[in-house]
């Protein structure tokens, strides 16, 4: 079997600074995995060990030029993908969900046929939970999201879907699409050997130009990325020594009241 | 202008209708079962009678079918995890994108969370349909209205249903954070499970409810989902909140930031949540609780 | 080299360990870094400012490409009390010549350089793994092991910080009682470029190193210091261990105050706190040096403890970089000779023993414990400086005394044997 993790690289959100007139400043910000993409390649990678060995697994995503970075893909490639393919070109900056989703398929449409195409819950910075569901849309393919378990039953993909108010167990034909949550893997602590044999494995980059369709336009305009102006609030500090703390109670128990 | 709304549950049914019906004139509704019908609400509500055994998501069909002969201007969607299958699947086919974590809606488009509400992002949904996903919490106290008319659609089968095996309900706690007038939130600086009884007492001794942050349920799970507070979870807006041992990351203050008055009690005189605070203790909690505690019994 | 076997792997990603990695790739050794942060430097604090002499050895012109914050053109040094301060400010071209210049550093960003020069001269390196001990055969070191993953080498290169545990397993390295460890933290304060060149009196790319001594530690053992960044200075307090316990005052709270002295109080003015830090420092000096090498294993910078405090200067940066040269030569030496024996590894301390590194610490092997018995450089001192400054410049009308005769009040307080004394002692020490 052949399974394909697709994970989005983002800006790492920890180091993102705001400029004075409220715009977000990047320039520190290094790209990373996004975080619950993270937990799908992980879970890729254990569903490949353990359901149906003699499976391999890639991992696949497409951006802006700058994704190709050298700290990312050993990441990546430490956490069980055989091999990395991406999709860097500068007309995929801030693509969203529905042009993501098109370049992933014909992405997919170049790398070979497969099983088994997983997602992530949501990207750190959109978090439209989406990509995966309009890919498996795109593809025909039977598509589930908030898939929290995966098993092989012969030829039958069992899934748990963990739903607001209820658990959902369904079994999809393959080959399918699923939208995993952060509760189907922990990501692994990597190991030394694993993070020596990332650097040996194989990487594939291309640009849109090499893909079979053209990247659509835009389905949703961006007009501005602002950061809001938070709230204004008093800030009355108080410290712990007895009297502090009594202070401290006095203040909140007028506003308890 | 004509706004469509599809929502699964109650509160959000009701909320995002009266949301819609302070933008558009014609307001309806599609749910998907005639339980969910809804007095009040709107001018006309569409029911797609989705067998009981088959899938939400397999209105999907019904619903295109819908919009492409009604053609509304908006569809606010409540974002459940098969309403953003549905949705997602929906926009695939129509070539758009559905916003999400929508926070507010203006002429020129909307504003929608970004990085978990470091920034706003305001956007436009570029062709004829613009699909929203929007929290039940973001219209406040929107009052709904309608005409209620009734439709029963034909149902229209998926060509290729996906076999369901079962489907179990899950206890929840019943807790409605979203609605107490008090919250108390408990953080990472709460060392082990066992101390969250501290917590609760404070909060029981202050009269408000307990919730948590993402960490707590998480990684600990320590407390169900539905008490979480941020960015993927709750959005409250209570009349006072307390938080205890919260640093204050930008996820987790989304959720609160709209609240009445905001108190903080941390270790750390750096930490972030004092900048967004009313109130703050720079205290260790497990000092500061127990004499709060008595304070407040 | 069979696969995953190493002529060396090298624990910590800090100067030695790069600058050892570096010489180690050049010479086309398969060599490995494992660093347990996340990058290099990750872990790493400096006041501080590195002399770059022995990095100029290694990487010649490397202050032109080398993210380095700025040349040191003035020496401050003080002795502070709660109300005053009085300050000794040296400046000179000599100070900027190549080859005996300094410069100070922000070790996130500089370690991340050079760790990347040694990766493109064909390094390895493993981030965020920490490893937990060493394989051990027959009392020779074989490689690392972190969790259950284990990796082999042919020698072994300790750069894992002040407090090595690995040296400590090994039993090369005891660890350091509290009397030679000190604890530092700083703050880096963000001004801009121009207002640290106005408030320290320098060119663009040069800055000042000050050292304080005094009431930045409340009279303990140590010093304030303050070096000035590109656009942000590193303000902080370094104290020995056994004597800050002594006192009631924890360090963070040191440098508060020391933030809020009046000296001290108009050079932060409108600066914004980017980032709080600590660090431990080795102080003992020779007198604690560790076994350097054993059989399949060097120990270099400061998991070799090569610091010296001198109060007027810190230095630990160029003995981490020869250290780690001295290593790489080492190495290569013992991978030709395919021994990596004790008997062989032993050239890596005569190197140290035959260059400045062992010299000098020999040479200033007294002054800590100089330091450690006289309080007075603390105390006494900066207020007789004080009081004497005091009956210098101030003039309030009433009838002046010859110089000799008003500063001699403040000296008797100290007692006149008692500072020929110290001067004897402190003279002798350095």
């Amino acid at each position: 079997m052949h399974i394909v993790a697709c994970f989005k690289v983002v800006p790492d959100d920890q180091d993102i600074t705001i400029n004075s007139d409220d715009t977000l400043n990047y320039s520190k910000a290094r790209p990373i995995v996004s975080t619950y993409d993270l937990n799908a390649i992980e879970g890729a990678a254990q569903f490949v060990s353990c359901s149906c060995s003699g499976s391999d697994l890639s991992a696949l995503t497409v951006g802006a030029s700058e994704i190709d970075d050298s700290k990312m893909k050993k990441n990546v490639l430490s956490r069980g993908p055989e091999a990395l393919y991406m999709v860097a070109d500068d007309s995929l900056a801030a693509a969203d969900a529905y042009q993501t989703a098109r370049a992933l398929a014909a992405a997919l449409a170049k790398i070979g046929p497969f099983d088994l195409v997983v997602c992530g819950d949501g990207s750190a910075d959109v978090y439209a939970q989406q990509v995966g569901i309009q890919l498996g849309e795109m593809l025909g393919l039977p598509n589930v999201n908030a898939v929290r378990s995966l098993a092989l039953e012969g030829d039958v993909l069992v899934v748990e879907r963990g739903l607001e108010d209820e658990v959902e167990t369904l079994a999809l034909t393959l080959p399918a699409v699923i939208s995993v949550t952060s509760d189907v893997a922990l990501p692994r602590i990597c190991s030394m050997k694993e993070i020596l044999a990332a650097g040996k494995k194989p990487v594939t980059i291309w640009g849109t130009a090499d893909l079979a369709i053209e990247v659509p336009a835009a389905t949703l305009e961006v007009k501005d990325i602002k950061a809001p102006k938070p709230a204004p609030r008093k800030k009355e500090m108080f410290d712990d020594s007895d009297a502090g703390i009594a202070d401290f109670a006095k203040s909140i128990s007028q506003v308890l009241r | 202008m004509k706004i469509f709304v599809l929502a699964e549950r109650d509160k959000a049914i009701r909320k995002l209708c009266a949301g819609a019906r302070r933008l558009a004139d014609q307001v309806e509704l599609v749910v998907l079962n005639e339980r969910q019908i809804t007095p009040g609400v709107a001018d006309k509500t569409w029911v797609v009678p989705v067998p009981a055994d088959s899938m939400a998501e397999d209105a999907l069909d019904t619903i295109q079918a819908l919009l492409a002969s009604e053609k509304p201007d908006m569809l606010f969607v409540e974002p459940t995890r098969r309403m953003k299958l549905m949705t997602g699947r929906l926009a695939a086919r129509l070539g758009t994108s559905v916003v999400t974590d929508v926070l507010t809606i203006e002429d020129a488009g909307v504003s929608a969370m970004y990085f978990g509400g470091i920034a706003h992002r305001h956007v436009e949904a570029v062709g004829a349909l613009a699909i929203l996903a929007i929290g039940p919490g973001v219209f406040g106290d929107a009052v709904a209205s309608g005409t209620d008319a009734v439709v029963t659609l034909d149902y229209v089968a998926p060509a290729k249903p996906i076999t369901r095996r079962s489907v179990t309900a899950i206890e929840n706690s019943g807790v409605d954070l979203t609605a107490a007038k008090r919250v108390v939130g408990a953080g990472r600086g709460i060392a082990a499970e066992e101390d969250l009884a501290m917590v609760r007492d404070f909060a029981a001794a202050v009269g408000a409810e307990l919730g948590c942050t993402r960490p707590l349920v998480e990684a600990e799970h320590w407390l169900p989902r539905e008490l979480y507070i941020g960015v993927s979870g709750l959005m409250l807006s209570p009349d006072v909140y307390i938080a205890v041992g919260i640093s204050g990351q930008t996820q987790h203050t989304v959720g609160i930031d709209r609240s009445g008055t905001v108190i903080a009690i941390n270790k750390d005189k750096n930490a972030p949540i004092f900048n967004q605070a009313d109130y703050g203790l720079v205290a260790d909690l497990y000092k500061a609780l127990p004499k709060l505690i008595e304070q407040f019994k | 080299m069979a696969e995953d076997r190493f002529d060396a792997i090298i624990v910590g990603a800090g100067i030695a360990g790069c600058v050892a990695a570096y010489k180690l790739a050049t010479e086309g050794l398969a060599v490995l870094v494992i660093e347990r942060g996340n990058y290099a430097g990750a872990k790493n604090m400096t006041g501080g400012r590195i002399y770059a002499h022995s990095l100029e050895k290694v990487i010649p012109g490397f202050a032109d490409e080398a993210p380095v914050e700025r040349k040191i053109t003035h020496e401050k040094i003080s002795l502070m009390t709660s109300d005053s301060n009085f300050t000794v400010d040296f400046t000179a071209d000599a100070l900027g010549v190549a080859g005996q210049d300094s410069y100070s550093v922000l070790r996130g960003v500089f370690d991340q350089w050079l760790a990347e020069k040694a990766e493109k001269a064909g390094a390895e390196f493993i981030y965020g793994i920490r490893v937990d001990d060493l394989i051990v055969r027959d009392g020779r070191v074989g490689g690392v092991i972190a969790g259950e993953d284990e990796l082999e080498a042919e020698i072994t290169i300790l750069a894992d910080g002040v407090n090595s545990l690995l040296g400590q397993k090994l039993g090369l390295v005891t660890e350091p009682p509290a009397h030679q460890i000190a604890v530092g933290a700083k703050e880096l304060i963000r001004l801009s470029p121009e207002m640290i060149e106005d408030r320290f009196q320098c060119n663009p790319g040069e800055g000042a190193a000050w050292l304080f001594a005094g009431d930045a530690t409340h009279g303990r053992i140590g010093g304030g210091f303050l070096y000035t960044n590109e656009d942000t200075i590193s303000l902080g307090v370094v104290a020995t261990l056994s004597d800050l316990v002594k006192g009631d005052k924890p360090i963070y709270q040191m440098l508060e105050e020391l933030m809020n002295h009046p000296a001290i109080r108009p050079l932060v003015k409108g600066g914004t706190l980017v980032e709080y830090s600590g660090h431990l420092v080795p102080e003992g000096g020779y007198g604690m040096l560790p076994r350097l090498y054993g059989d399949g294993v060097l120990v270099v910078g400061d998991a070799a403890m090569l610091c010296i405090n001198l109060g007027y200067c810190v230095r630990g940066m160029d003995f981490a970089v020869s250290s780690g040269d001295f290593a790489a030569e080492t190495v290569i030496e013992a991978r030709k000779a395919e021994d990596n024996s004790a008997a062989t590894l032993k050239m890596y301390e005569e190197k140290l023993a035959n260059s400045y590194v062992l010299e000098d610490l020999k040479t200033f092997a007294r002054f800590p414990h100089f330091m450690e018995s006289t309080p007075r450089i603390f105390n006494e001192y900066p207020e007789m400086i004080k009081k004497m400054m005091l009956e210098m410049f101030v003039v309030d009308g009433t009838p002046a005394a010859p110089i000799r005769k008003r500063m001699m009040p403040a000296i008797k307080e100290v007692g006149l044997l008692t500072l020929a004394r110290d001067g004897w002692k402190g003279v002798g020490a350095l």
